[in-house]
């Protein structure tokens, strides 16, 4: 038998042409496979999917020696998908990973212990880290009491505004302190430019579409989609009033809202056309809007969120990325060395700064210099001593493998509750209220329901 | 000269081994083992918990998967009932003897379903923006007093997800129905014109019997098709989109599969598609034994 598969190869005039190709394009084929070997880099291999965050390590990357770094960006969506085959699959995983706010939580729904990354608790308190880091930057990384990543932000909040058309009309934005003073003093510089009928100008980028806005106020005003045992409280109080009041911002005679996306050249329109003058910006979205829009350079200035009640928090925090070490690195003691000195030293902290904005959560770095240089974009203030003000304020946010659905939950209530709120012709906070409640109550039981079915992770089985 | 005199038998299944291999690891492992992994609560395949027919008992139980039934069934009406007629239409138009440029309008036609449904899902994206849209543009333009924003894709996500399939798909299903007519013997048609036959008659009575199998087979096609929407609401509404309107039956099992690693329930949903499917086939094939 051998020897007649032998006689066929050797003499492909046995063969048709068709069949011959075939064969000798899988023998090479083959032949290629086997031989392909890829060249197992030494040193640490370190993952990220943000392209600035790439551009600011290069240099560590050149500077580290035994072992060296091998830094690879990869885009978001395939990192996610490599690093989830790696957690579940054994395939194989990085050294170090920067893992984002919305992809932790894939890594978090199932039993704690197989979470594929590092619990770094005993580290950081055995080092004192865990001092020397905001406490607020861990609780999107903490589950069960084990911390899964060293964090890379913080990212506070603030209100970025039109400085030009505020000072023009001879507002102070220090007379506002609350959501009440601000609704109350800045509403007469909405406009209507044309007559139509139509605001063209609008006061805050809040739109029932726009998780990001939502997920702030929410925060700011101490709610969330989650309790603090990682049972879901959709319909809490405090979440009923933030959405009776977004609805009331957002819908007739007293919306102050309009829909101005980022990373968009229609929303980047608006902004630079004046169609909103308030807008929520997170110290990376501070960094963005300078390279989007550069044609507000001197026009924007920053304030504090006006706080929900007199005293109140005046900031809040969106998004966020952590550095991890997979269990399964292969070097994950040179791993801790490295994101060490990367995420703790003050030279990254000041890339960091100087080139996205973004402030460092190690408590040492608050006192540098350059986060109290004045920036030109936003007419000379100095933006990073204005976020590290509020740091200690930023809220607490508990992390869940059904964050994702509870956005879409909480996106879901505010449009009905809007639609319902127009068609009964009621804009006033109180009358939408209870709205409100029957609309999170529906979303409440909704991931209660999504939540029970997951029997690895199960907080409703304490519940009563 | 036969094959069994030129090659030994074993050659036939030799050069077949390889498609077998990759069919058999690829296709029908896959298959067979989300069998048993719909009775699964699983996150990726090393931790999974046996829940025997929670997971479907489940998927009935969430509104989520109804809302999807619901759409993924509107879209599918749609694409036969309002796709497969104006597909029709045209080639008929463009069957007609008296029509010139014939292979110019059938690529044009034909265009729009050699980019793809991202593509398209991108360019509806910029058409339905809600302020810079270019449909609002045109609106506001035609329209005094038309608004300076109009949200299409948060209150008319289901119509514009019909349109922007109707866009790929009526000269793709086109050309399939334009192959039939031409098919059709010119004499019958001929024959039926000195009997007497006016236009609907000829249509009715000789065309649509003649294209039937092919009809038949476009139908299922486009059902089938439109069962499995995924690509286009997720690129369009960046997933289910608002209260879930654009929600399907292939995305929810994609959100519970791929976004909460819960592969057991996914192939519990997967199932309960495929069995959809095939009782739609079974339906399609009784309804058209004849033909087939």
């Amino acid at each position: 038998m051998n020897f007649r598969l032998v006689f066929l190869i050797m003499l492909p005039h046995s063969l048709s042409p068709g069949s011959f190709t075939i064969l000798t394009l899988a023998v090479i084929s083959s032949f290629l496979i086997f031989l392909r070997h890829d060249p197992e880099e030494e040193g640490i291999e370190f993952w990220m999917f943000a392209k600035n965050h790439y551009v600011m390590y290069e240099e560590e990357f050149e500077k580290a020696r035994d072992p060296q770094v091998n830094g690879d960006l990869i885009a978001y969506g395939a990192m996610e998908r490599r690093l989830l085959s790696g957690v579940l699959s054994d395939t194989p995983v990085p050294d170090l990973v920067e893992v984002q706010l919305t992809m932790a939580s894939r890594f978090f729904s199932g039993p704690i212990d197989a979470v594929g990354f590092t619990d770094l608790r005993p580290l950081l308190e055995a080092e004192g880290l865990d001092k020397r880091i905001n406490p607020a930057s861990f609780s999107p990384w903490t589950r069960e009491g084990r911390i899964f990543g060293l964090p890379h932000d913080m990212h506070p909040v603030m209100l970025g505004y039109r400085a030009d058309i505020v000072e023009a009309a001879g507002i102070d934005v220090n007379d506002i302190e609350t959501w009440e003073d601000f609704v109350r003093i800045l509403t007469p510089l909405m406009r209507d430019f044309d007559g139509d009928g139509t605001m063209d100008r609008y006061l805050l980028d809040l739109w029932e579409t726009d998780y990001f806005g939502i997920e702030m106020l929410l925060l700011q005003a101490g709610g969330w989609y989650f309790d603090i045992t990682g049972a879901p409280a959709m319909n809490s109080d405090i979440n009923i009033k933030v959405l009776a009041t977004m609805v009331h911002w957002t819908t007739g005679p007293s919306r102050i809202g309009v829909n101005v996306p980022r990373f968009d050249a229609e929303g980047n329109r608006m902004r630079l056309e004046g169609g909103v003058i308030f807008q929520f910006m997170p110290d990376w979205y501070a960094g963005v809007m300078q390279q989007d829009v550069p044609g507000l350079a001197g026009k924007m200035k920053m304030m504090p969120l006006p706080a929900w009640e007199p005293g109140g928090r005046r900031t809040s925090c969106t998004g966020g990325t952590m550095l991890s070490i997979p269990k399964r690195a292969a070097h994950p003691e040179a791993a801790w060395e490295f994101a060490k000195k990367l995420y703790l030293g003050t030279e990254v902290a000041e890339k960091l700064y100087k080139e996205a904005m973004i402030v460092s959560p190690v408590i040492d770095n608050w006192d540098e210099d350059f986060y109290d240089e004045p920036i030109a974009y936003y007419s000379g203030q100095p933006v990073g001593r204005f976020y590290l003000d509020l740091a200690n304020d930023i809220p607490q946010r508990v992390p869940s493998a059904f964050m994702v659905m509870a956005q879409q939950a909480m996106i879901n209530a505010f449009i009905r509750t809007r639609r319902e709120a127009q068609q009964a012709g009621v804009h006033e906070v109180e009358d939408i209220l209870s709205l409100a409640r029957a609309e999170l109550d529906t979303a409440q039981t909704l991931i209660e329901n999504k939540m029970r079915r997951n029997t690895f992770l199960n907080p409703m089985e304490d519940q009563p | 000269m036969s094959l069994s005199r030129t090659h030994p038998a074993w050659v036939p299944y030799f050069f077949i081994a390889p498609f077998l291999l990759i069919f058999s690891v690829f296709m029908v492992y896959p298959l067979v083992s989300s069998i048993s992994m719909s009775a699964f609560q699983s996150y990726g395949p090393q931790f999974s918990t046996f829940v025997g027919l929670d997971n479907f008992k489940n998927v009935f139980l969430d509104p989520d998967f109804w809302t999807a039934v619901k759409n993924t069934l509107i879209y599918s009406c749609a694409s036969v009932m309002i796709q497969l007629p104006l597909s029709l239409g045209l080639a008929l138009l463009l069957n007609r003897p008296d029509v010139k440029a014939k292979g110019f309008f059938r690529l044009i036609f034909f265009s729009p379903a050699l980019v793809g449904l991202v593509f398209v899902a991108i360019l509806f994206g910029l058409l339905l923006g809600a302020r810079d849209g270019l449909v609002n543009e045109v609106l506001r333009q035609v329209i005094p007093g038309f608004p300076a924003e109009f949200f299409w894709l948060q209150r008319y996500v289901m119509p514009a997800l019909i349109i922007a399939s109707l866009w790929i798909y009526v000269g793709f299903n086109m050309v399939y129905f334009l192959a039939a007519l031409q098919s059709i013997n010119r004499d019958q048609i001929e024959a039926a014109m000195i009997d007497g036959a006016n236009a609907v008659q000829r249509f009715v009575h000789v065309i649509l019997p003649a294209i039937k199998p092919v009809a038949g087979f476009v139908v299922l096609l486009s059902i089938i098709g439109s069962l499995q929407l995924f690509e286009l609401p997720f690129i369009l509404l960046g997933g289910a989109g608002p209260e879930n309107r654009g929600l399907t039956l292939v995305m929810y099992l994609y959100q519970n599969g791929f976004e909460q690693n819960d592969l057991g329930y996914a192939s519990a949903i997967g199932w309960i598609l495929a069995i959809f499917l095939m009782g739609i086939a079974i339906v399609h094939r009784r309804l058209t034994r004849e033909e087939l």
